[in-house]
């Protein structure tokens, strides 16, 4: 009764053999659930030379140790693997109902090895576990496949479904793993994983209760986070053909200083992520024209197109995922877009909206929203998909491409049918589509002819949509991550707003400090990113939601809440060892695994080199080397190579843990 | 009294110390916090701002303890 439920389910895909496995306490003690033990098990049991396509890579599906433990905001599960697309660790974060029934089944993971022979799905519930036959779903979408089998596997109530499409199946290296139809576990090419076990889903219909040290406790700390929650309102006057206005105002602030993450939960609340869609123009934050252009090439008579209120028009319910009450999502009617193929669609988050928007200076929202359900149907990542879009444009612009190899599409900035029919050349792997499939580092490596210098990837994956150069912070985790190209690890903005420094001795206090200090490398800097880290190891290990975490530890205290559940009494410096530990066993893997963390730091274009020429960014250019340096350092790791000390190994104890 | 005011980073901090907090007299009100803020008095009524995270007037007053906040504009998604 501490969170979490103390055994993992394992599937040999080549065999068909199901087993229990019985995880000791020491290993919650030292790495929670989630991510912690995925880390954990899978740094012990993928082989170092393993195919991340081939039967020895283990996708395990993890849920959170608070997940469904009366805590609020702590319902997301993690897909982990050998990622396809780094050849490094890989995972991929997701909302929705299917962490609690993981729980419910009587398993904190299922892990996965081998190959079917088959396509197969796997059903548990609470007599047991069975593979069965998918070859009636294989080849249909992910919300097709996942209604069919939800109609199938019903007991007393619909089943919940994590299940691949298309873009899985066919391998691509961007694919991911969607459930409550189309929220998507999207990074790391984790579909593409599941695909190459010929699994196309997993359909879990538990019942089990999960138990906690003081429920209680949790209850009435739930019941002040919702309380704050509901009160945090936007106000009514504001408009969102506003927001532009506040991103003009932004890049003024010269000054930092710390924010009460509440009060930023109202923006969630009332828009979810595409309230950025348009501040992040003119302050800079989105990337424009694949990360080589500004606001001056995606004007604001274009990008207010992207006007978040047009999304909102369309927002028919709100959507929260399980113990959500922030509720960033939507369900979204596009009944009359376009061919009306398609009916709704979970609302498109600001990461979708831009890579296929300002990325590709594409205003029409339209055809955003339809390809958005197109590449959650596909089981596609949207951020790799419009990056390749975008890499394919240049490519073609400077002549490196053609029309032959295109087969006849004309690529241009803006042109969104163009796109469409690209995106779908990519979900069914034909021609050009073939190659960009596989994520914008494998098409250039294919292509050849000089392309590189278009592919912004960092270690092969596609970075967030959001510019480092506004936020040198997101430039280190982007760089530094183990899982490279991800944009919620941390930044300046969120460090200021999660008040970390309440609890963590080493975590530096912030009071008002100028700005222009996030630009030079320092120990302070490298602190902070280390601090966002490790807190958001832990997030991930307790199945946190990470606009919950920037809330802050005033309103949202991670510390607080796993003590309620494990009811371990440790301090927040304490589970910061824990989260320090988690990262470096993700470390540890890419290391045994061969990644030289020197070769994730994000390309030249991304960190200004050249500078941009116009928009709120002009002429900077971050010093990204030196500040990961300064990043690994402060971590323990080794400065020049990123590998993890054997100091800092023995003061996390992670010698006789991994043995 | 002893207020905590978490305010944007374009107000004065003058009256802020390193802990956040601000002394104010008994019977101070939001409107004051604004003045020792240094708030424009065109942006005072348009200014986004909470006391322990509800919405008030400016006239209302504070007690030892209360939390001032002021909405804050986040990017990220």
């Amino acid at each position: 009764m501490k969170g979490y439920m103390g055994k993992v389910l394992t599937i040999d895909l080549t065999t068909g053999t199901i087993a229990d496995e019985s995880i000791p306490d020491s290993v919650y003690e030292n790495v929670l659930s989630g991510m912690g033990l995925g880390a954990y098990y899978l740094y012990k049991h993928i082989p170092e030379e393993a195919d991340p396509l081939g039967p020895d890579n283990i996708l395990g599906l993890m849920s959170g140790l608070l997940t469904d433990s009366g805590s609020l905001m702590t319902g997301r599960w993690m897909a982990v693997c050998k990622s396809p697309i780094t050849g490094g660790w890989g995972d991929a974060n997701c909302g929705g109902t299917f962490a609690p029934a993981i729980k419910r089944c009587g398993y904190d993971a299922i892990f996965f090895k081998g190959i079917s022979e088959k396509p197969v799905y796997l059903y548990v519930d609470d007599e047991g576990a069975e593979l069965k036959d998918a070859s009636h779903v294989w080849g249909k979408d992910t919300v097709e496949a996942e209604e069919i089998l939800q109609e199938e596997c019903k007991k007393k109530k619909k089943p919940k479904v994590a299940v691949i499409g298309q873009g899985g199946e066919n391998l691509s290296l961007i694919a991911g793993i969607s459930n409550d139809g189309g929220r998507m576990a999207a990074r790391s090419g984790v579909g593409a994983v599941m695909g190459s076990k010929r699994l196309k889903a997993v359909v879990l219909g538990g019942a089990k209760k999960i138990e906690i040290q003081d429920p209680d406790g949790m209850k009435a700390y739930s019941k002040e986070f919702a309380d704050k929650v509901k009160n945090a309102g936007f106000p009514k006057f504001f408009k969102g053909f506003l927001l532009p206005f506040i991103g003009m105002l932004m890049p003024m602030a010269k000054k930092g200083a710390p924010v009460d993450g509440m009060m930023a939960v109202s923006m969630n609340k009332t828009y979810g992520t595409v309230v950025n869609n348009t501040i992040g123009l003119p302050n800079g934050d989105s990337p424009v024209k694949n990360w080589g252009g500004s606001v001056a090439d995606f004007r604001m008579k274009q990008y207010k197109k992207l006007n978040p209120d047009y999304i909102l028009a369309r927002e028919t319910k709100k959507y929260h995922c399980y113990s959500c009450v922030i509720g960033c999502g939507g369900i979204c009617d596009i009944s009359n877009v376009r061919d009306g193929r398609y009916k709704h669609t979970h609302k498109p988050e600001y990461e979708s909206v831009c890579s296929f928007g300002p990325l590709l200076l594409i205003n029409d929202l339209d055809a955003i929203f339809y390809i958005t359900e197109m590449m959650n149907r596909a089981g596609m990542d949207t951020i790799a998909a419009g990056s390749a879009a975008a890499f394919a444009i240049e490519c073609f612009e400077n002549g490196i491409i053609t029309e032959e190899d295109t087969g006849g599409i004309k690529l241009k900035w803006g042109d969104a049918e163009a796109v469409i029919e690209l995106l779908n050349k990519m979900v069914n792997r034909e021609g050009i589509g073939d190659i960009l499939a596989d994520g914008i580092k494998v098409a250039s490596e294919k292509i050849g002819k000089n392309s590189e210098q278009y592919a912004v990837h960092a270690g092969g994956q596609a970075p967030g949509m959001h510019d480092p150069k506004m936020d040198p912070l997101l430039g280190i985790h982007f760089s530094a991550d183990p899982a490279p190209g991800k944009h919620t690890i941390g930044s300046g903005m969120y460090y200021n707003m999660m008040y970390l420094w309440d609890e963590v001795s080493w975590a530096p206090v912030i009071t008002k400090y100028p700005k222009t200090e996030e630009h030079i490398p320092s120990d302070n800097e490298a602190l902070k990113s280390v601090a966002l880290a490790a807190y958001k190891m832990l997030t991930d290990g307790a199945g946190g939601c990470f606009f919950a975490e920037i809330a802050g530890l005033p309103h949202w205290n991670l510390f607080t809440m796993l003590n309620f559940a494990t009811g371990w009494g440790l301090s927040g410096d304490e589970y910061m060892e824990i989260g320090k530990r988690i990262q470096t066993i993700r470390q540890m893997f890419n290391v045994k695994h061969g990644i030289k963390p020197k070769d994730c730091i994000m390309g030249a274009r991304v960190t200004g080199n050249p500078p941009l020429g116009a928009g709120n960014l002009k002429g900077i250019t971050l010093p990204i080397e030196e500040m990961v340096k300064f990043h690994w350092k402060n971590f323990g790791w080794n400065e020049e190579t990123g590998f993890p000390e054997d100091k800092v190994t023995g003061e996390l104890k992670l010698n006789e843990l991994l043995s | 009294m002893k207020v905590k005011v978490i305010a944007p980073a374009f107000c004065s901090f003058k009256h802020i110390d390193e802990n956040g907090y601000m002394i104010l007299p008994e019977g101070a009100t939001l409107n004051d916090v604004y003045k020792k803020l240094r708030v424009p008095l065109l942006f005072r009524k348009i200014l986004f701002s909470s006391v322990n995270y509800e919405r008030v007037k400016l006239r209302t007053k504070l007690k030892d303890g209360d939390v001032v906040s002021f909405l804050s504009v986040i990017t990220g998604g």
